[in-house]
């Protein structure tokens, strides 16, 4: 009896089970394929933007905003955008690759080397970059120290470029700095040169950008040029880090100089150069590449339509930006571009002509040849703490750096040091030593104790022994940990430094301090006594980091 | 109830839930219903100068909810320069192929035409009956130079047209040797990039005009080496073509007399950001009619091709006589069109050409010569020639 009701019990359900089988699975397929029909997308419909780094605080606030209100798509996706900062420069390969859908770059110079790219590509004549937007934007300026540009006729006389070149190349006590040509502001005081070289203010040609005379011009100028930098608002930070600018001018759009003098006792001034300058207008493109999805072109359209709001182009103009809303006034209560801020809204006067995409071609890579050259020691900790994917890792990161080198006029060595300084390779063209230093690199191996100190003096002493003023003389010492086996001390260091910067050549000391071991005191203080700069890597950020300084020299 | 009872009704009652969900959560969706046509979609390819004016009134067409034979009507719109819609109709990669094209200048329907003919044996858009090609509203191109400059400008030379516009490009001294202030720089001319704006090319077109003197000009006169190099000469001041966007005016007011002293461009973009340049650059734009002028006549124009059903070419002219109601034109006059309605006063109440009358704006154009449409092969003739010695300068 109790066998017989047990079979029941089993064919009962499943005989239940059957029936929801057969009755929902015919339903549960039709509502799946409808939704498939109507577009069932991912929950989100991801943009993938690449901007440029001088605006990313404006960017992020803006982007935040957006997400904020939960827009949707067509197809019912939640609209997100994954930003990423990244140099114009190298915007190029991703949006070519179809890694991004848009871009938004510091000027629409890049646009047009996107196109470019995509056209020598494609073979198809069409072009990648679709429909854009100006949402903000910005003119080059020269900042200058307030009391500098005051002792240079600012503001009874406008300035221009004329009056920094010959400040820079008549006083030697004047230090400025320009980005290399990897940014708007870099580009543009480098074509500026080049048409101050040639003698024209337009229609600069290949003829005029390679002629010896122009060469021989440009070349003097960048003589004087302290360093050069991974942008204009790197420059900015880290003189607001520090406290003080350690240039008396440098390029960079307006906004930044906004930016600065209201986080800053020390005043800059913006001169808008008498003979031209340029604008970063800031332009957010779609990319039509054919991985472009519906979702993402909708995210876009929907981005920009936001970014002309009332609300949001406020906000472009609160952030120091003039905004593409030509009905907010500049000059209104509120707005930030003031005197007293260093600005001027009905500057500039006029603008440098942007040559052709070939001309601008060439007179970036003649740039190469004509910078300020180098003569830098990169000085490795490969003590033992740095064994495994410490090691690999920096190794990564300094053939980065030599890779982000790429003149091959440029001097590079190699120091090495655990209990002692070894394995040291002399400074020598990148034309000659290039690949020898890459192999080096490669066989780095850790072991042992940390001669920190002795590993830069030994540089230090290289560097003064060669007293070659002509180029910049810098050392990039990296370690992960504390000093335990040097025989010079810490003050005998800075004593040598101090005296040598003032005697002989000034070098610059940039820090690396590598994981969370490190001494970042004594870092600092090595750093700070040269002019030179400290900063923080780790294993994800090492590799980027090496590359950001070689944009230095 | 016992325990199995119990479970197969708990399994039935789900399977019950499960349909009744499912059902629930398609809501209205008719997939299984037979295709039925709910909306006539009306997409509009719109050349630039007249998009804000054609968007805003396909907004409120849509919020009217206007239906034709009992269907609603929707009209998308989609910006296009006039130059660019034709080359995507000869290349035959719009998808889906928009029911109206309004481009700038019946002459583009014209060349269009010429295409579709060679391809499918007729004409694809129609110049009579009643879906026949009709303007919406027109704009003619006019000088707008910075006031200061203009001032210098006439001083030095008179009158402004396309010749002393030359010598104050070819100024090797730039402003200080035209009278100007030294801060100005050089003479910088703004002109639309054509291949981003039909404008660039009409702009190309009458300076050829006043060159030759005449307003027929083909081939031979574009072609011709001393026109050229003196082309050549005048677009050399033109501070860069590489950014300037389709929108040649917005340029000329956000980046204001930095980038441009001004150019020849059309009276309502100029007309439309008047407003904007006054507020950032504290310093208004003169409006100065040239002797040989080119009229934009933007017309409305339906595509006759199988893509479209009668239908939708009916809510397309329901569209179009919408656009001509005097409410629409009226809009148009707000936005610095001329209205092609004749009840629609150009000076009424809040009119911009009343409002720059003072910076020369005229609401009577005066006695002129208006340039004739160019042909095929004279516009590829001045494309190819500014690809090779313009862009690539």
């Amino acid at each position: 009896m109790q066998a017989q009701r047990s079979r029941t019990t089993q064919l009962l359900v499943i005989l239940a089970l059957a029936f929801l089988l057969v009755t929902a699975l015919p339903f549960a397929c039709w509502w799946g394929a409808s939704r498939l029909r109507t577009g069932l997308a991912p929950a989100e419909a991801t943009l993938r933007l690449a901007y440029s780094p001088e605006k990313g605080e404006l960017l992020r606030a803006l982007l935040e905003d957006f997400e904020a209100q939960g827009l949707k798509t067509s197809t019912g996706s939640t609209m997100k955008v994954v930003a990423e900062e990244m140099l114009p420069e190298r915007m190029t390969a991703p949006a070519v690759a179809g890694e991004l859908d848009a871009v938004c770059p510091d000027s629409s110079f890049w646009l047009t080397a996107i196109d470019q790219a995509w056209q020598e590509q494609s073979l198809d004549g069409g072009t990648l970059v679709g429909e854009s937007v100006r949402f903000a934007i910005s003119p080059v300026v020269i900042a200058i120290r307030e009391e500098v540009a005051r002792s240079m006729g600012h503001p009874e006389r406008p300035l221009g470029w004329a009056d920094i070149l010959d400040k820079a190349r008549n006083d030697p006590g004047f230090e400025w700095s320009h980005a290399s040509t990897s940014t708007a502001s870099g580009l543009l005081a480098t074509l500026a040169q080049f048409y101050a070289g040639a003698g024209k203010t337009r229609g600069l040609t290949i003829e005029d950008a390679t002629r010896q005379a122009t060469l021989d011009y440009v070349a003097a100028v960048e003589a004087t040029v302290k360093h050069y930098g991974e942008g204009e608002l790197a420059t900015v930070m880290m003189a607001l880090e520090e406290g003080a600018l350690g240039l008396d001018a440098f390029v960079v759009q307006e906004q930044l100089v906004v930016y600065y003098n209201a986080r800053s006792s020390e005043k800059l001034v913006a001169v808008y150069p008498a003979e031209g300058t340029l604008w970063e207008d800031h332009p957010l493109a779609l990319l039509e590449s054919a991985g472009l999805t519906v979702e993402a072109r909708e995210t876009f359209q929907a981005l920009k339509r936001y970014l002309l709001l009332p609300e949001a182009q406020q906000a472009v103009l609160s952030h120091g930006y003039r905004p593409a809303d030509l009905s907010l006034s500049l000059t209104a209560s509120g707005s930030p571009l003031t005197a007293s801020n260093g600005v001027d809204p009905a500057q500039p006067q006029t603008v440098l002509q942007m040559p052709s995409p070939a001309v601008v071609q060439v007179v970036r890579d003649v740039w190469w040849y004509t910078k300020r050259h180098t003569n830098v020691f990169l000085v490795v900790d490969v003590s033992g703490s740095m064994a495994g994917d410490k090691l690999e890792n920096a190794r990564a990161g300094l053939l980065s750096f030599l890779g982000g080198m790429k003149g091959d006029d440029e001097r590079v060595g190699l120091v090495q040091f655990s209990g002692s300084v070894g394995g040291m390779m002399p400074l020598n063209e990148l034309g000659r030593n290039r690949q020898a230093l890459a192999a080096a690199i490669a066989n780095l191996n850790a072991g042992g104790n940390t001669a920190l100190l002795d590993g830069i003096a030994t540089a230090y002493a290289q560097l003064q022994g060669l007293g070659d003023r002509d180029r910049i003389n810098a050392i990039v010492v990296m370690t992960d940990g504390r000093e335990n086996a040097s025989r010079v001390g810490l003050r005998e260091l800075q004593r040598r430094i101090r005296e040598g910067n003032r005697d002989g050549v000034p070098v610059f000391i940039f820090c690396i301090g590598y994981g969370r071991d490190a001494d970042m005191d004594m870092l600092r203080a090595i750093a700070e006594t040269s002019g030179g700069q400290v900063r923080e890597g780790d294993l994800l950020s090492i590799e980027e980091l090496y590359r950001l300084i070689s944009t230095y020299f | 109830m016992n325990k199995t009872r119990l479970v197969f009704v708990l399994v039935v009652v789900a399977a019950v839930v499960i349909v009744g969900v499912s059902l629930l959560l398609q809501g209205d969706d008719t997939t299984l219903e037979p295709e039925k046509q709910e909306l006539l979609e009306v997409r509009v390819a719109c050349a630039l100068p007249v998009e804000e004016w054609v968007r805003g009134a396909a907004e409120s067409f849509n919020a009217e909810g206007r239906r034709l034979n009992g269907v609603p009507i929707a009209v998308q719109v989609t910006a296009v320069d006039g130059l660019t819609a034709k080359s995507r109709f000869d290349r035959g990669e719009f998808d889906p192929v928009p029911t109206v094209w309004i481009p700038d200048s019946r002459y583009l329907v014209e060349l269009v035409n010429l295409t579709q003919k060679q391809k499918l044996g007729r004409d694809v858009f129609l110049t009579d009956g009643e879906y026949r090609a009709r303007p919406i509203a027109t704009s003619l191109f006019t000088w707008g130079i910075y006031s200061s400059r203009a001032q210098v400008l006439e001083e030095k030379f008179g009158t402004i047209n396309w010749r002393t516009i030359y010598d104050a490009a070819t100024a090797r001294g730039g402003w200080p040797e035209l009278g100007g202030e030294a801060g100005w720089g050089y003479f910088k001319l703004v002109v639309p990039n054509p291949q981003r704006n039909v404008g660039g090319l009409a702009a190309m077109v009458a300076a050829a005009g006043e060159y030759h003197g005449t307003t027929r000009i083909g081939v031979e006169e574009v072609a011709a080496p001393e026109f050229q190099t003196w082309l050549g000469e005048l677009m050399g001041a033109v501070t860069d073509f590489s950014s300037l966007s389709a929108y040649s005016a917005e340029d000329l007011a956000l980046f204001g007399y930095s980038m441009g002293d001004g150019g020849q461009l059309l009276e309502s973009d100029l007309l439309s950001h008047m407003e904007g340049i006054q507020a950032r650059w504290q310093e208004p734009l003169r409006i100065i009619y040239p002797e040989y002028i080119t009229w934009f006549d933007f017309p409305f124009t339906i595509w006759m091709g199988q893509e479209t059903t009668a239908a939708e070419k009916n809510a397309a002219l329901e569209f179009e006589r919408y656009l001509l109601s005097e409410e629409v034109q009226a809009r148009a006059v707000q936005l610095g069109l001329r209205p092609v309605n004749t009840d629609v006063p150009l000076d009424g109440e809040g009119s911009p050409f009343v409002r720059w009358a003072d910076q020369g704006i005229l609401t009577v154009v005066p006695r002129s010569s208006a340039m004739r449409s160019p042909d095929r092969d004279t516009l590829d003739t001045l494309v190819r020639w500014f690809e090779l010695n313009v862009t690539q300068r």
